[in-house]
C-alpha cells in the first residue's frame, strides 16, 4: 500500500476576505438625478432674465372678461397668476435667483470662515484653538433662526447682508467639522513627513491638510447649501429676507396670507412650494449620498 | 460635584457673552433714538423736539457708555425688568407683553414636544422590528421627504388641508375656555413642529433598537414565549432610550425656532410671533428681552441634558 | 436514517434528518445537514463538536428560534408526538418557555440589564402558568431557592450586574425551569464561568433534571462537560452526527477518528504540566461547499482516498446504539497500519535521522 498516503492533502482555504464589492459602492443614479434638478434650476434661474418670460413684476389683468385675478394655470400663465394677476411662473423662476443666490453665497461665506477657522484651531491648537472653539460654541447657543431675525433686524436688508448672515450661521457647524477633520490628518504621517523636511507651517496647510479636509466638507457643502435656502425661505416668509426682492419664501407668503386666497387658489403658494421642496431634496439626498459614498472609501483605507 | 459646577460656571459664562453680543450688537448697529423718535431724532434745531430727544436720552440713558448701560442693562433684567416697549402710545413694559404671550408659546412647546415622542417610540419599534423590509424602506424615504419640506411650508399645506378643506380646526386664534378648545387652536402649530421632530427621533431610537435586538437577552426573552411586541417594547426599548432621551431634550431648543414660524403662520399671540413683529417695528427692548429669554431657556436646558446624561450613563452606574 | 431505541415508549424528541441552511451572499451555508436522533423522556443528550460544527444551530433549529429570513429548514421534528415542523411563530411560543426551554451561553449578556432578576424570572410564569404578580414572586423566590442562590428574596429586586457570574447562570436556570419544561436545552452553559464554578453549574442542572424528570440536550465543544453529566452523546462534525453512543461505551470504544481527536485534546490531570495540548490542526468545513466524501478527511490523520471521495453513512457496531460513519474505524486494520506508520515517522524525526 504504497500509494501516495500522503495526508498532506489541501486543507480548506482560510474564509476569503470580505469582498470589495460591498465596499466600492456606486454613489447611484440617484445621486446624479438630484444633482441634474439642482443644475437645472440653476440655470434656470441664472438665464430667466434672457428667457423669454412675462415681467415678474407686471399686471396681467386679463380684460376680454375672465374674470377677475387670481387666475389658474393655463396654457397663458403656466403657473397661473396671482390675486395682482402677476405672472406666477415668471415669479418663481426669478424668485429662484435670490434665493439660490443666496444659499450659494452663504456657503462659500460660511465655509470659507468657518473653514478657516476651524483649520487653523485644529492645526496649532493651544489656546488659539479653545478661543475659536468658544466662538464656536457661543454661535451655537442660539437658535439659528433667532440668531439670523435679530441680525436682520439691525442690518440692512439687502442681498449681501442677508447671505453673511446666513453665512454666519454657517461657521460654527462648518468650522467644527473643519476642526475635527483637522485634528485627525494631523496624526497622519504625510504631514509629519512634511514636517520634518522643514515645510513651514501654511505649506503644510494649504498643501497637505486642505485637500483631505476638504473632502469630508463636500457633502456638507451640500446639505448646508439646502439648509441655507431654507432659512432664507424662512426669513423671506416672515418678511425679514432681502428688502423688495422676489424669492419663492415671499411668494410663498404672498400666497398663503389670507385664508381666501389660501383656499380659493392654492396654486400661488404651491408652485414655488414645490420647486423648494424639490431642490431642498435634491440637496439633502446628493448630501447624503455623497457623504455614505466618502465615508465607505474612508473606512476602506 | 466639579463637573456640575464646570459646566454651571461655562453657562454662565456663555450667557454673559451672548448678553453682551447681543446688547452690543442691537446699540451698535441699530440707532435706538432714531426708533423712538423717528424723523424727529435729527431735529436738532427745533427746541420741541430738541427736549425731547433730551428727555428720550435720559429715560434710556442714551448718553452713557456703552459697557455701562450694559451691565445696568443686565441688573435690570436679572430682577425682572426688561425695559419698556419703544411705542408711541405710553410705554407699555417689555415685561408685561413676555408675561401675556408666554403660556401660549409654552403650551405650544410642551405640545409639539409630547407628540413627536409619542409619535416617535412606536414608529421607531415597528420600523426596527421590520428592518431591512420594504416597509422600513418606504417609511425612511418618507422621513427623507417630511425632512426636506421646510416648515413653514408644511405648516401652510396642513392649514390648507385641515383648516380649510376639511374644516376640523379653526383658522385664527381665540382664547376661548374650556382649556381643551384652546389646545385645539395650537394642534395643527404643535403638529408641524411635532412632525419633522418625531422623524429626527425615530431614525435614532430604530438605529439603537436594532443594535439592541440584536443582544443575547432579546433571544433569550423570545425564547420564553414572549410576543414580539412585548419583547419589543418590554426589553429593547429601556436599554435602548439614552441617546433618545438625550437628543429629545437637546432638541427642546430647536424647537423654537419652528415655534417662531408656526405661530407667525396659524396667528397665535406668542413670544415667536412677537418676536417677528418687534423686529419689523424695530422695537429693541422687546427684541433684546425675547432673544436673551430664549438664549437663556436654550442654555440652561442643555446643561440639564449634559447633567442629565451624565446621571444616566451606565457607564456611571454602580 | 433511524436509529432504534431498545424501550418501546415513544421518544420524548424525535428528530428526523433535519436540515439547517442559511442563504447567505457567498451562498448556501449548510449549517445542520441531515441530523437524526430521539431522545426519552428524562434522558440526557449531550452534543459536542467544535464551533462551526453546526451545535448551536441544530439546538435553535429544533428549538425554532432563528429568524424566518433566507433560513432553509427541513425534516421532521416530533415533540411529544406533534409535528414541530411548519408551525407558526406563534403556535411556537406557547411551547417556548413552558415545554421547551433553553439556557444560553452568557448569563451576563442574555440577562435584561435594566430589568430585576424577580421580574425576569416572573415574566414567563405570568404568561404561560396565568399567575398573577404576588404568586409568581413567591414562585420565583423557592426556583431561587431550588437553584441554590441564598437570599432569594433580595436577589429578586436586584440587577443582573449585583450577582456573580454563576449566580447569573442559576438565574437563568431558575427562568428556564419556572414553568417546568419537559424539556432543556443548554447551550454552553458553564463557558462563560469560573472553571470552580462550572462543576456546580453542570450538577445543578443534573439534579434538577433527575428531580423533574426532564430531559436535556447540552451542547457543548468540551468534552469533559459531558463526560460525568449525559446518558447519550452524539458528535457532531460538518453539520452532521459523525458519532453517537451511550457515554461510557463511546469513551471506551470511540470509533471516529474525530472522536479520538477530541479525546486527546482534553488536558489530563496526570500528564506533566508542560505537556503540549494536542490539538486538532487544520479547520472546520466550509459550508457553502462542503467537501466530496468525509467532511472530515482533509484533517484526519487516517484519511485514505477513498474518505476524499465518497460519504461514509452512519453504521452501527454490534451495539445497536452506537452508530458511526467512517470506512477506516478505530481499530479497522487500515487504522493501525496508519499509526504504526506515523509512529515510524515521528521516530525518525527524534533520532534526528535524514528528511
Amino acid at each position: 500500500m504504497s500509494e501516495e498516503t500522503e495526508t498532506t492533502v489541501t486543507l480548506s482555504d482560510s474564509p476569503e476576505p470580505e469582498t470589495n464589492a460591498a465596499l466600492q459602492k456606486k454613489i447611484g443614479w440617484g445621486f446624479w438625478l438630484a444633482i441634474s434638478w439642482v443644475i437645472f434650476i440653476t440655470l434656470l434661474a441664472i438665464l430667466a432674465p434672457y428667457l423669454h418670460l412675462k415681467d415678474p413684476r407686471g399686471y396681467f389683468i386679463d380684460l376680454d372678461g375672465n374674470g377677475r385675478p387670481p387666475y389658474g394655470p393655463s396654457f397663458e400663465h403656466w403657473f397661473g397668476t396671482d390675486k395682482d394677476a402677476r405672472d406666477m411662473f415668471s415669479r418663481s423662476l426669478h424668485g429662484a435667483r435670490i434665493s439660490l443666490i443666496v444659499g450659494f453665497s452663504a456657503i462659500s461665506f460660511g465655509f470659507l470662515i468657518g473653514g478657516t477657522l476651524g483649520i487653523i484651531a485644529g492645526y496649532f491648537r493651544g489656546w488659539l484653538d479653545k478661543i475659536i472653539s468658544f466662538t464656536f460654541i457661543v454661535l451655537l447657543s442660539f437658535p439659528s433662526l433667532v440668531l439670523a431675525i435679530m441680525l436682520t433686524a439691525l442690518l440692512n436688508r439687502s442681498l449681501f447682508t442677508i447671505s453673511m448672515i446666513l453665512g454666519i450661521l454657517a461657521i460654527a457647524p462648518v468650522g467644527r467639522l473643519a476642526r475635527a477633520s483637522t485634528l485627525q490628518f494631523s496624526d497622519r504621517e504625510f504631514v509629519l513627513a512634511a514636517r520634518q523636511i522643514g515645510a513651514s507651517d501654511s505649506r503644510i496647510i494649504l498643501r497637505e491638510l486642505l485637500p483631505n479636509v476638504v473632502i469630508p466638507m463636500s457633502a456638507l457643502a451640500l446639505l448646508g447649501m439646502a439648509v441655507a435656502i431654507v432659512a432664507e425661505g424662512g426669513l423671506a416668509f416672515l418678511g425679514l429676507s432681502v428688502s423688495q426682492g422676489i424669492t419663492w419664501g415671499s411668494l410663498i407668503q404672498i400666497g398663503s396670507d389670507s385664508a381666501t386666497t389660501l383656499e380659493n387658489a392654492p396654486w400661488i403658494a404651491f408652485f414655488p412650494i414645490l420647486l423648494l421642496f424639490l431642490t431642498v431634496l435634491s440637496l439633502n439626498f446628493a448630501g447624503d449620498r455623497l457623504r455614505s459614498h466618502l465615508d465607505v472609501k474612508e473606512s476602506s483605507l | 460635584m466639579k463637573f456640575w459646577m464646570q459646566r454651571v460656571a461655562m453657562a454662565i459664562l456663555l450667557l454673559l457673552s451672548v448678553s453682551a453680543l447681543t446688547f452690543g450688537a442691537m446699540n451698535v448697529l441699530g440707532d435706538p433714538l432714531f426708533n423712538i423718535l423717528g424723523p424727529l431724532a435729527g431735529d436738532v434745531n427745533n427746541p420741541k423736539s430738541a427736549a425731547l430727544i433730551e428727555e428720550v436720552k435720559a429715560k434710556y440713558d442714551l448718553d452713557k457708555p456703552l459697557p455701562v448701560r450694559y451691565v445696568k442693562w443686565l441688573g435690570d433684567f436679572a430682577t425682572g425688568d426688561m425695559g419698556v416697549q419703544f411705542s408711541t402710545d405710553g410705554q407699555p413694559p417689555v415685561s408685561g407683553l413676555i408675561k401675556e404671550r408666554i403660556p401660549r408659546t409654552i403650551t405650544l412647546l410642551v405640545m409639539a414636544q409630547l407628540l413627536a415622542v409619542m409619535i416617535s417610540i412606536p414608529w421607531a419599534a415597528i420600523t426596527a422590528a421590520r428592518a431591512g423590509k420594504r416597509s422600513d424602506k418606504i417609511s425612511t424615504m418618507n422621513s427623507f421627504f417630511l425632512l426636506a419640506m421646510p416648515n413653514f411650508a408644511l405648516a401652510i399645506l396642513l392649514k390648507y388641508i385641515f383648516s380649510l378643506k376639511l374644516g376640523w380646526f379653526p383658522l385664527t386664534y381665540k382664547a376661548i375656555d374650556p382649556y381643551f378648545e384652546r389646545l385645539r387652536q395650537v394642534f395643527l402649530a404643535a403638529v408641524t413642529i411635532a412632525l419633522p421632530a418625531a422623524a429626527v427621533y425615530q431614525r435614532l431610537l430604530r438605529t439603537d433598537l436594532i443594535t439592541t435586538l440584536q443582544q443575547d437577552f432579546i433571544l433569550m426573552a423570545r425564547a420564553k414565549g414572549l410576543s414580539r411586541s412585548r419583547v419589543i417594547f418590554r426589553h429593547a426599548i429601556r436599554p435602548s432610550m439614552f441617546s433618545f432621551i438625550t437628543v429629545v431634550g437637546l432638541n427642546t431648543g430647536g424647537l423654537i425656532g419652528g415655534a417662531i414660524v408656526v405661530e407667525t403662520v396659524f396667528r397665535i399671540p406668542g413670544i415667536g410671533s412677537s418676536l417677528v413683529e418687534s423686529v419689523l417695528r424695530e422695537d429693541f427692548p422687546v427684541v433684546l428681552a425675547i432673544v436673551m429669554l430664549i438664549a437663556l431657556a436654550f442654555v440652561i436646558i442643555n446643561v440639564l441634558v449634559d447633567i442629565l446624561y451624565s446621571i444616566i450613563d451606565p457607564r456611571v452606574r454602580r | 436514517m433511524n436509529d432504534s431505541e431498545p424501550r418501546t415508549t415513544t421518544p420524548l424528541l424525535e428528530v428526523s434528518d433535519l436540515k439547517t441552511y442559511f442563504r447567505t451572499e457567498r451562498g448556501t451555508v449548510k449549517a445542520v445537514d441531515g441530523v437524526s436522533f430521539s431522545l426519552q423522556r428524562g434522558q440526557s443528550l449531550g452534543i459536542v463538536g467544535e464551533s462551526g460544527s453546526g451545535k448551536t444551530v441544530l439546538s435553535r433549529s429544533i428549538m425554532g428560534l432563528l429568524g424566518r429570513t433566507n433560513l432553509i429548514r427541513e425534516g421532521s421534528i416530533k415533540f411529544n408526538e406533534k409535528e414541530l415542523m411548519g408551525l407558526s411563530v406563534k403556535e411556537m411560543r406557547s411551547i417556548w418557555g413552558q415545554e421547551m426551554s433553553m439556557i444560553f451561553q452568557d448569563p451576563m449578556t442574555s440577562l435584561n440589564p435594566v430589568m430585576k432578576i424577580g421580574r425576569q424570572i416572573a415574566e414567563p410564569l405570568m404568561l404561560h402558568l396565568g399567575m398573577n404578580k404576588s404568586e409568581a414572586r413567591l414562585t420565583a423566590e423557592k426556583l431561587l431557592t431550588d437553584v441554590r442562590i441564598p437570599e432569594p428574596q433580595r436577589r429578586l429586586n436586584q440587577y443582573p450586574h449585583e450577582l456573580s457570574g454563576g449566580m447569573r447562570q442559576r438565574v437563568m436556570i431558575a427562568i428556564a425551569l419556572a414553568c417546568g419544561p419537559t424539556l432543556l436545552f443548554a447551550d454552553e452553559p458553564t463557558t462563560a464561568l469560573d472553571v470552580t464554578v462550572q462543576a456546580e453549574i453542570l450538577h445543578l442542572i443534573n439534579e434538577q433534571r433527575v428531580d423533574r424528570n426532564m430531559s436535556l440536550i447540552l451542547v457543548t465543544h468540551n468534552i469533559g462537560v459531558v463526560a460525568g453529566n449525559t446518558d447519550v452523546i452524539a458528535v457532531m462534525y460538518g453539520g452532521k452526527i459523525v458519532e453517537k453512543a451511550p457515554t461510557k461505551t463511546l469513551f471506551s470504544s470511540y470509533k471516529m477518528p474525530y472522536t479520538e481527536a477530541l479525546m486527546r485534546s482534553i488536558p489530563k490531570l496526570r500528564q506533566a504540566s508542560h505537556t503540549r495540548l494536542a490539538t486538532i490542526p487544520g479547520r472546520p468545513p466550509d459550508m457553502v461547499n462542503p467537501p466530496l466524501g468525509c467532511n472530515f478527511a482533509p484533517r484526519c490523520a487516517y484519511a485514505r482516498p477513498k474518505c476524499l471521495v465518497e460519504e461514509p453513512e452512519l453504521t452501527a457496531t454490534e451495539n445497536p446504539e452506537h452508530v458511526y460513519a467512517c470506512f477506516y474505524p478505530v481499530g479497522s486494520p487500515e487504522y493501525h497500519e496508519r499509526k504504526l506508520e506515523l509512529s515510524q515517522r515521528v521516530d525518525s524525526f527524534s533520532t534526528g535521522g535524514q528528511n
